[in-house]
């Protein structure tokens, strides 16, 4: 399967007459994407607005980050099963801008946790999303729509925009293109490199707002997948979007997925990349077993591999379930390393494991999201209001424009990446 | 820098502070102006923008005695100063010196805020007992380490009131590194940024890890504890029985503020009136923030078996329920954190004259 990714670099965004890119800088027409986005009658109305680098502006009750890609060639298969028709990613070619991305948000959100985005003071030093360009999608409920299903409208609605303003590019200059070529059937078997494969914990239920799945894999609720064998490039070209208001992995993030992206690097190189299994973290002892041993047996008696790295979604229950997947790998000889993410700022690094096994002597740390950080009053909000509720573990309430809110850097955009693209590791002081 | 110098106040016991040995021990606070024994050395490994006004002296008896207390009594002392920066010790391997050395540096940097610094043999008690409230920097057992461990005290704290903060850190404190400043880790967890990315460097690992080459391990699993369950109970009706749960169901308002994670606290709340027979009256919520607390917000008993255990006191199955509910939030609490709880709990718990707890978890 092979993938090209053509990409063109964004300097700069503004509002104007006709969508397009030219010389690198990209013209958004409001009123037309608004019209695409609103043609989804869950959606009632929708206000577009520019994002630049270097403003004291947050953004806030934000859903989901997106790169803008499109399809060339190829008709309806973008995000298949949210915006294009059902169909495998991953193949043929993708137009991709950088430096810019679609931020969606919910202004009207009851959720407890949504994402963040600061451009400027501290939490714009930590993000890799302050240097870009954004144009914010913020989407409002019709009347009468249940909440869960107007989420989804509204995060499809940061898809549509981001497949919309990268179709709009076109024709532009291509600063790079990027090959994913890997033929999982064909694997050269007589090469002495380590064959090394992918457990990929796609989803995790514990974040479900009012229980209900936020749909991130060709359009559905993964909660009852067995594991499954995918091809990377699925992942990378919008077979798997974000879910549960960022938690450190976006969609974005997952479109330059870290370790795929790494293992492709290397492949044929120091390692040869024998594929990626994905698995969901399940709630229940026997459900969860299961889910572990087919994993491990797909690793290692359908893939082959030698040694498996494994990533998770966020929070303490993944953490656990991640570990189950790991142990069996490690039973039938397969060799881990397993990411965690220490769950508190208190402590030794040791102390931060929730699992106790022996054979997982490979730990990464991945981030310690819960890190709070202290950020400064913005000049400007998007996505809400300066009453907007943001969340902090402590029983106190805040608000979007307090001179100081106190937050987890897991709820602000671009710091960590579960899928081990952020240059960030855990030390003990 | 402007002509004004950086004040430092310098803690030592009787023997160090030249008032005597084993039998001055008993002596109370003294200050006595400028610096004094190894207070001397110290100086003139601050340099010239630092002067220590004054030195804090006690006997290691007086202070031991309660050292919270004694910590204290010595900051006040000290107050009028205004020091910017506050050094204790070294106290070597001397465990009473060393817990002083420890618990002096807590009351000041609570009291006046400063840096403090102190200096131990690893094995001196103080280090376990003060590591999070001072910077302890790694000493010899002896005094003659004097002068390498106060060359490393300097310069930690210089870095401290006068450094640069860590580009590294996300945080962007200034948190000089253990490693590089030689001092005892303080039982603080941050992110730093670093120049591979995670995914680079678990395949790195992973690699040097399959083809049997030496690989370091971003954390080295801890070994647990293994509790062995006591025996059961073999008569239940004459035992009294108290209630614990790590779900986090408190009174409306949460009036303890149990953190919905990372909470490092517990509470407890009397039965009779928290939870009535008919809590109908909701006048309880979940602080835990790691679970769907739909299910026992619509009824609590279904987290504590309140209304169960009632019956079997009626039939007289159980001798008696306890009046006192222990409450805590169980959600990414540090298990370090967890086993203090659980022994404070069980401090409480003996006190209270309780024979048998049940624990529900979610």
């Amino acid at each position: 399967m092979r993938l090209e990714i053509e990409s063109i670099d964004i300097k700069s965004v503004r509002e104007g007459g006709r969508t397009g890119v030219k010389d690198g800088v990209l013209t958004v027409n409001f009123t037309e994407l608004e019209t695409l986005l609103t043609e989804d009658s869950r959606i009632a109305s929708v206000k577009i607005d520019l994002v630049h680098p270097g403003e004291r502006t947050r953004v806030v009750n934000l859903m989901d980050v997106v790169q803008p890609r499109c399809k060339i060639g190829q008709l309806e298969a973008d995000f298949p099963g949210f915006v294009g028709k059902l169909q495998i990613a991953g193949k043929g070619r993708t137009l991709s801008l950088r430096g810019v991305t679609v931020l969606a948000t919910n202004p009207g959100t009851t959720r407890k946790y949504s994402a963040l985005l600061d451009m400027y003071g501290p939490g714009g030093q930590m993000s890799r999303y302050s240097k870009f360009s954004h144009v914010c999608v913020n989407s409002y409920s019709a009347e009468d729509i249940d909440e869960r299903e107007f989420e989804n409208a509204a995060k499809i609605a940061g898809l549509k925009a981001a497949a919309y303003i990268a179709r709009s590019a076109e024709g532009h200059q291509i600063d790079e293109t990027e090959v994913f070529d890997l033929d999982i059937t064909n694997l050269d078997g007589k090469s002495d490199l380590p064959k090394v494969a992918y457990y990929y914990q796609l989803y995790s239920p514990q974040h479900d707002h009012q229980g209900i799945s936020d749909d991130c894999f060709y359009g559905t609720d993964v909660r009852p997948l067995m594991p499954t064998i995918i091809h990377p490039n699925e992942v990378l070209d919008g077979g798997v979007v974000g879910a549960h208001t960022v938690r450190s992995i976006d969609t974005y993030t997952i479109q330059n997925h870290g370790v795929i992206r790494e293992l492709y690097r290397r492949h044929g190189k120091d390692l040869i990349f024998s594929g990626v299994v994905c698995g969901v973290a399940k709630m229940e002892p026997i459900t969860r077993t299961r889910k572990n041993i087919m994993a491990a047996n797909l690793v290692k008696n359908v893939l082959g591999a030698d040694g498996v790295v494994l990533t998770k979604i966020h929070g303490g229950m993944p953490h656990v379930d991640l570990a189950g997947v790991a142990e069996e790998c490690e039973k039938l000889g397969v060799k881990t390393a397993v990411y965690i993410q220490p769950l508190i700022s208190d402590g030794r690094l040791p102390e931060m494991l929730l699992f106790s096994a022996e054979a997982l002597d490979l730990i990464i740390t991945v981030g310690a999201t819960l890190e709070r950080s202290i950020l400064p009053a913005p000049d400007r909000i998007v996505g809400g209001d300066k009453k907007t509720k943001v969340y902090c573990p402590d029983p106190i309430m805040q608000y979007a424009g307090d001179t100081t809110i106190d937050v987890e850097q897991f709820l602000i955009a671009g710091i960590h990446d579960h899928t081990g693209g952020a240059k960030v590791v855990v030390k003990e002081y | 820098m402007n002509n004004t110098k950086l004040k430092v106040v310098h803690y030592l016991n009787q023997f160090f502070g030249q008032i005597g040995g084993e039998d001055k021990a008993n002596t109370g606070f003294v200050v006595k102006e400028g610096p004094l024994g190894p207070g001397t050395a110290l100086q003139k490994e601050l340099g010239e923008h630092v002067e220590i006004v004054a030195t804090l002296i006690c006997g290691d008896n007086y202070f031991s005695k309660d050292p919270d207390q004694a910590g204290e009594e010595g900051a006040k002392l000290i107050e009028s100063f205004a020091p910017d920066l506050f050094f204790a010790g070294p106290a070597f391997e001397a465990g009473r010196y060393g817990v002083a050395c420890g618990a002096i540096c807590k009351a000041v940097n609570e009291r006046l805020g400063i840096p403090v610094v102190t200096g131990m043999y690893q094995e001196n008690p103080g280090v376990e007992m003060y590591r999070k409230y001072a910077y302890i920097c790694r000493s010899g057992q002896s005094t003659r380490d004097m002068v390498p461990s106060l060359k490393k005290m300097s310069k930690l704290a210089l870095q401290l009131v006068l450094g640069e903060p860590s580009k590294n850190l996300l945080s962007g404190e200034n948190l000089p590194k253990p490693e590089m400043f030689d001092y005892f880790k303080r039982l603080i967890i941050r992110n730093e940024f670093c120049d591979q990315s995670a995914a680079k460097r678990s395949i790195d690992k992973l690699l040097a890890k399959i083809t049997g080459k030496p690989f370091e391990s971003e954390v080295v699993p801890p070994v647990f504890d293994n509790v062995e369950p006591p025996a059961p109970i073999a008569d239940l009706s004459k035992l009294q029985l108290a209630l614990v749960s790590d779900g986090a169901l408190v009174p409306k308002g949460n009036p303890a503020g149990l953190a919905g994670r990372g909470n490092l606290k517990w509470t407890t709340n009397e039965l009779d009136s928290f939870l009535p027979d008919d809590p109908g009256t909701k006048e309880y919520e979940i602080a835990h923030t790691g679970y769907f607390p739909v299910n026992v917000l619509e009824n609590p008993f279904r987290l504590i078996p309140v209304d169960v255990i009632r019956q079997l006191v009626k039939e007289k199955k159980i001798g008696k329920l306890h009046n006192t509910f222990f409450s805590t939030s169980g959600n990414a609490t540090v298990s370090r954190r967890c086993t203090e709880m659980g022994n404070e709990m069980g401090e409480e718990i003996k006190r209270l004259g309780i024979d048998a707890v049940l624990l529900t978890s979610t």
